[in-house]
């Protein structure tokens, strides 16, 4: 069983279905990138497996069993804005963690302030959002987690410490830990994670291994003499969306790129070119409508 | 030792396949030599700030490749194999090649085009050689 274990995940909240039905999982030693449109439920999920909310329906298995208060000696949740205590100093929230988490290691929480550029006496209510998202990323990699969940972990920090961010997760995970992070960032999680999941409405649209992916959906531009009949490739399952523009047929391919160039060629086309495919692009042929076929009025 | 890796996410090329890529150069042209030590796959994916299963993909291909070799407890060495490596050699340029002969196809030059462009940057690189 991975630490991660998600199966048909659903969360309604009144007439709202807020995740519909969502399943992922998430091995040791893997970083997973969550990626979505806000509100497609990726906070709904991590309130789900962290226990802060009651699923509708669906299972999840976390740290090896369903969420649960004693999961916290292994799984480091950090959410969006973390609930620190403004009056009090980075040093004093150092301290509480010390007592709350058997794991929490001294040595590396005082690595993690330098880090994280944290000056320990100052109270939390002098320092800038980015500082404060710092101060509860440096609490959860003190403490040697083997799952994290971070939703939004490089938000409000400069690109200095966005990086220190993705080196300590790459560094946790080769420590063996499981990872899922949610981000706005597609080149954070086109870097850091081996496995990604994009989700719209609550469902997921794409997920799988990234370099797997990068592998199969391709861009293929096909050249034609004349206007070509782009209708007999929208309808293709191995088109993800078809573009035309005057004599050039752009298609997103999904798989069988290889198949599809020679299919063009036999329909015609004097010129083929196949480029790869970037996660932003992938991203967002997923997550739009796929544009609507525009027929040439006859 | 000296072999230094790059990593673009951004390109869309798996990132597995830049680093097998790489590697494979850096043998080719002596970067790396024959029974030399890799970084662990850790190392190299802290060094790199990428995905460590990634990297550890990327070693796994090479060493079913047999450009490097891993021993367990002791890491990964490039291959001491010479025929092994003299294959990485010719996988790198010939997948320079099959790009750029693809390109020229699509752009529509004939088998003949080619030919007379290859032809022509044998000749500057390689030198006239006599007719035989």
């Amino acid at each position: 069983m991975n630490p991660i274990e998600v199966q048909n995940l659903r969360k309604r909240y009144g007439t709202f279905e807020a995740v519909a039905d969502l399943s992922l999982s998430v091995p040791a030693g893997s970083v997973c990138g969550l990626l979505g449109p806000n509100g497609a439920g990726k906070s709904s999920t991590f309130k789900c497996l962290i226990g802060l909310a009651r699923p509708t329906g669906g299972t999840i298995s976390i740290a090896g069993g369903p969420p649960r208060a004693a999961m916290f000696n292994d799984v480091a949740f950090v959410p969006e804005r973390s609930a620190l205590y403004d009056n009090l100093t980075v040093a004093d929230h150092l301290t509480i963690a010390r007592g709350s988490f058997p794991r929490y290691d001294e040595r590396r929480a005082a690595k993690m302030l330098e880090i994280f550029s944290l000056d320990a006496k100052k109270r939390v209510r002098k320092l800038s959002k980015g500082q404060r998202a710092a101060v509860g990323l440096a609490i959860a990699f003190a403490m040697r987690p083997t799952i994290m969940i971070l939703d939004e972990p490089a938000s409000g920090l400069d690109p200095i410490h966005q990086r220190a961010v993705l080196d300590l997760i790459i560094e946790a995970a080769a420590n063996g830990a499981a990872i899922l992070f949610s981000s706005h960032n597609v080149g954070q999680v086109e870097r850091a994670a081996d496995r990604v999941a994009i989700v719209k409405n609550g469902r997921l649209v794409v997920d799988g291994e990234l370099d797997d992916l990068r592998e199969r959906e391709k861009i293929v531009e096909a050249v034609f003499l004349a206007t070509p009949d782009e209708r007999r490739f929208a309808a293709d399952a191995r088109v993800r969306t078809v573009e035309s523009r005057g004599n050039v047929l752009r298609l997103h391919t999904l798989r069988d790129t290889e198949a599809l160039v020679g299919e063009l060629e036999r329909a015609g086309a004097t010129s083929v070119t196949v480029q790869p495919q970037n996660l932003e692009s992938l991203f967002f042929a997923a997550v739009e409508q796929p544009r609507p076929v525009t027929l040439e009025a006859d | 030792m000296g072999a230094s890796f790059t990593i673009d996410p951004r390109s869309g090329v798996p990132i597995y396949v830049q680093l097998v890529e790489q590697v494979k150069r850096s043998v080719a042209i002596g970067a790396l030599a024959a029974g030399e030590r890799l970084p662990t796959v850790k190392q190299l994916a802290v060094d790199l700030t990428v995905n460590p299963n990634t990297v550890a993909r990327a070693y796994r291909d090479l060493e079913r490749e047999g450009v490097i070799a891993t021993s367990p407890g002791r890491g990964s060495f490039v291959s001491a194999d010479v025929p092994a490596a003299r294959r990485a050699v010719a996988d790198v340029s010939s997948a320079s090649f099959e790009a750029a002969v693809r390109e020229a196809k699509s752009i529509g030059l004939s088998r003949d085009d080619v030919a007379a462009i290859v032809g022509r940057l044998l000749e500057r690189w390689y030198g006239t050689e006599a007719s035989s």
